[in-house]
């Protein structure tokens, strides 16, 4: 029974959690400028997290290891530093970016700018770390989250063709700007497979003691949670092709997008953008400082728990405190979180091989997984995305300065 | 025992199964007669920076003495109270004496219990 | 190394000057923007300080485009039809934000039929520049 909840539980975390700044801008850019020609990118960023977060799952449920614990013991400090240095700072510029969303969502709510809002965004952000659990946040802001699902419920009264739509899940060039065709591609690969999920997902597994009992369950959510998620990535798309492309809206600001559901859902449509945004950038926001959080505490051997007071996991406590204030100070001297959003998903592409080539080593090694180490099929669909996406990134980026 | 795969980087506890952090380095006596043998493990920062590169590890040891609990050494534990090796290195000693915590400690009592809500180390 | 390279080259191609049909494509979908916007705002979808807000942006906006379209534009088009376009709509756009603070939906309905109007005036523009190129 209990499993059963955990199940279900693990299910709508996921779907609730999956939306950020990152799918949603990346996904309503690329459905304003190219309709359906990009919903492959989705569809291949899915696939891989699902393998990726099924992975994490089962390292940590066989070997009682988070990700972050076998890379420091597997790899040695040295290389393990140098995948903390690269992965960690990505995830911070990402961190930014999502305490940015919370703050556009309120800007477009209240009418006060949101550089106003970056220090009582991550006041609260920091907030619920210092006094929640780890349920408390990943359930609370999840289930919150669910209010995403009204991107679904756009798309589907806008009748999309689905005919048209489907072709989009096979890669298909654009006429012209093939080099801001490639660029998208690549943020929307960075924006679905964030290596943070999976170092967040293995230290939750963790917490809630999993063993090999849970595997059956690990698969379940790893696929049908991620997979609805990334329905809702497409739905974005979907409602961001319909609504803004004909028109010859482009998603330049935030603003911008929150025109596609307004035009989707007269009524109710503006607010439930912002709520959306709201909820799911809060949700990301607590996600990423609790996983950087991890990253340093699991690799430096210090206490880590989300389930005990500050004091008893200090420096966890610390980082976190520390990261949190950080990523406001941009924040409050305007930056653009639309801006530091696309730079960090496409950061997010090139560094993946940093992130995932060592957990890919670690899941095909007997001494930490046993005869639960991975198939041929999960190696080569993770092995295959993450080099398409780390190739792209390295091509794209410079053709998108060349122009094309 | 291959110390490498096995010992080094791996988490240490006490005997009150609390974590302590990490083998960081071990000292080895190479002695004339007889093969070397693992005399103490080391846990800190200093010990961690030297094997990425030895100016670091100095770096880290001059920062360490003007900050935080001011170390003189790395925290050293004799390798005879070693108990087990296994997915963790366990050890037959309490945490808090052996210096490895003092970080910890130090940023506890002197950060994290002055901001509210943020409890009490000693209450334990 | 490897990290700081991409980093550059990102922030590189946030730098990269737009083409004119770059330029005409942003401007349009300002414009395009206020338009959506408008309507909504006319059944009560959206709220005022929002739109008034993005009526503001979307006018700063295309000042700011025009002003560096204006600089070099392209012999494809009349650069004086180009400027009048722009000042008309960027006119526009600043009005309308004003009736959206004073709440004056008819009023504002013959300012956003303007702006239509406006929007087809730029569009063959942009078809000119695009079909040059």
């Amino acid at each position: 029974m209990k499993k059963i909840l955990q199940l279900s539980l693990g299910i709508i975390t996921s779907v609730g959690g999956f939306l950020e700044i990152g799918s949603v801008t990346t996904a309503a850019q690329a459905g304003a400028q190219f309709g359906y020609k990009l919903l492959w990118a989705i569809l291949l960023g899915t696939l891989c997290l699902i393998f990726l977060i099924e992975m994490s799952g089962r390292l940590a449920a066989v070997s009682k290891h988070t990700i972050v614990d076998a890379i420091r013991e597997r790899f040695g400090f040295p290389f393990f530093f140098f995948v903390l240095l690269g992965t960690v700072l990505v995830a911070f510029m990402v961190l930014v970016a999502e305490l940015g969303g919370i703050g556009f969502a309120l800007q477009i709510l209240m009418g006060i700018r949101f550089p106003w809002w970056a220090l009582p965004v991550s006041f609260v952000v920091w907030l619920l770390m210092w006094k929640g659990t780890f349920s408390l946040i990943e359930n609370g802001a999840s289930l919150l989250g669910l209010v995403t699902v009204s991107f679904v419920v756009a798309a589907l009264r806008l009748n999309p063709d689905w005919t048209s739509a489907a072709s989009g899940l096979l890669p298909t060039l654009p006429d012209d700007d093939k080099s801001k065709y490639w660029f998208l591609a690549v943020s929307i690969l960075g924006a679905s497979i964030s290596p943070y999920l999976t170092f967040f997902y293995s230290s939750g597994a963790i917490e809630d003691k999993w063993d090999r009992t849970y595997l059956p369950i690990n698969r379940v959510i790893a696929a049908f949670g991620m997979t609805f998620g990334g329905l809702l990535s497409m739905a974005v798309l979907i409602v961001a092709a319909l609504a803004l492309r004909p028109k010859g809206i482009q998603v330049e600001t935030f603003q911008q997008a929150a025109l596609m559901m307004t035009t989707a859902l007269p009524k109710w449509g503006f607010y439930l953008f912002a709520l959306s945004m709201l909820f799911a950038c809060f949700g990301a926001a607590l996600e990423i400082s609790l996983a950087i959080s991890y990253f340093f505490s699991q690799g430096f051997g210090w206490n880590w728990s989300e389930d005990v007071e500050p004091s008893s996991d200090a420096r966890f406590a610390f980082v976190y405190t520390l990261i949190i204030g950080f990523a406001a100070v941009p924040l409050m001297f305007g930056v653009d979180p639309i801006k530091i959003t696309m730079m960090s998903m496409a950061l997010t592409s090139a560094t993946l091989p940093l992130a995932i080539v060592p957990f890919l080593f670690l899941m095909n090694d007997p001494i930490y997984l046993g005869k639960h180490r991975n198939g041929w099929i999960s190696n080569t669909v993770v092995g295959v995305v993450i080099l398409i996406s780390f190739v792209l990134a390295v091509v794209s980026i410079p053709l998108e300065i060349m122009g094309g | 025992m291959h110390l490498v795969r096995d010992v080094l980087d791996k988490k240490l506890m006490d005997r009150e199964d609390c974590p302590m952090g990490r083998v960081g380095g071990l000292v080895m006596h190479v002695g004339e007669s007889g093969p070397p043998r693992v005399t103490h493990i080391l846990v800190g920062g200093p010990t961690l920076w030297m094997r990425i590169h030895p100016a670091l590890g100095r770096l880290s040891s001059a920062l360490g003495q003007m900050w935080g609990p001011r170390r003189k050494e790395p925290a050293k534990i004799p390798w005879s109270r070693v108990e087990t090796v296994g997915r963790e290195v366990k050890l037959d000693v309490e945490g808090k004496d052996t210096g490895a915590l003092d970080w910890e400690i130090w940023v506890a009592r002197h950060i994290i219990e002055h901001i509210p809500g943020g409890g009490s180390e000693e209450e334990e | 190394m490897k990290r700081l390279l991409f980093a550059t080259v990102i922030l590189l191609v946030s730098c990269k000057p737009p083409t004119p049909a770059e330029q005409m494509d942003a401007i349009l979908s300002w414009v395009g923007s206020a338009i959506v916007l408008g309507n909504g705002w006319l059944r009560h979808t959206t709220p005022d300080t929002y739109t008034r807000q993005t009526l503001t942006l979307s006018h700063d906006q295309l000042r700011q485009i025009g002003a560096e379209l204006l600089k070099s534009p392209p012999a494809t088009i009349d650069s004086t039809e180009l400027d009048g376009a722009l000042t008309r709509s960027g006119t526009h756009l600043a009005r309308m934000a004003q009736l959206v603070e004073a709440r004056n939906s008819p009023g504002f309905n013959q300012v956003l039929d303007s702006l239509e109007l406006d929007q087809k005036a730029l569009k063959q523009l942009s078809d000119k520049i695009e079909s040059s190129q």
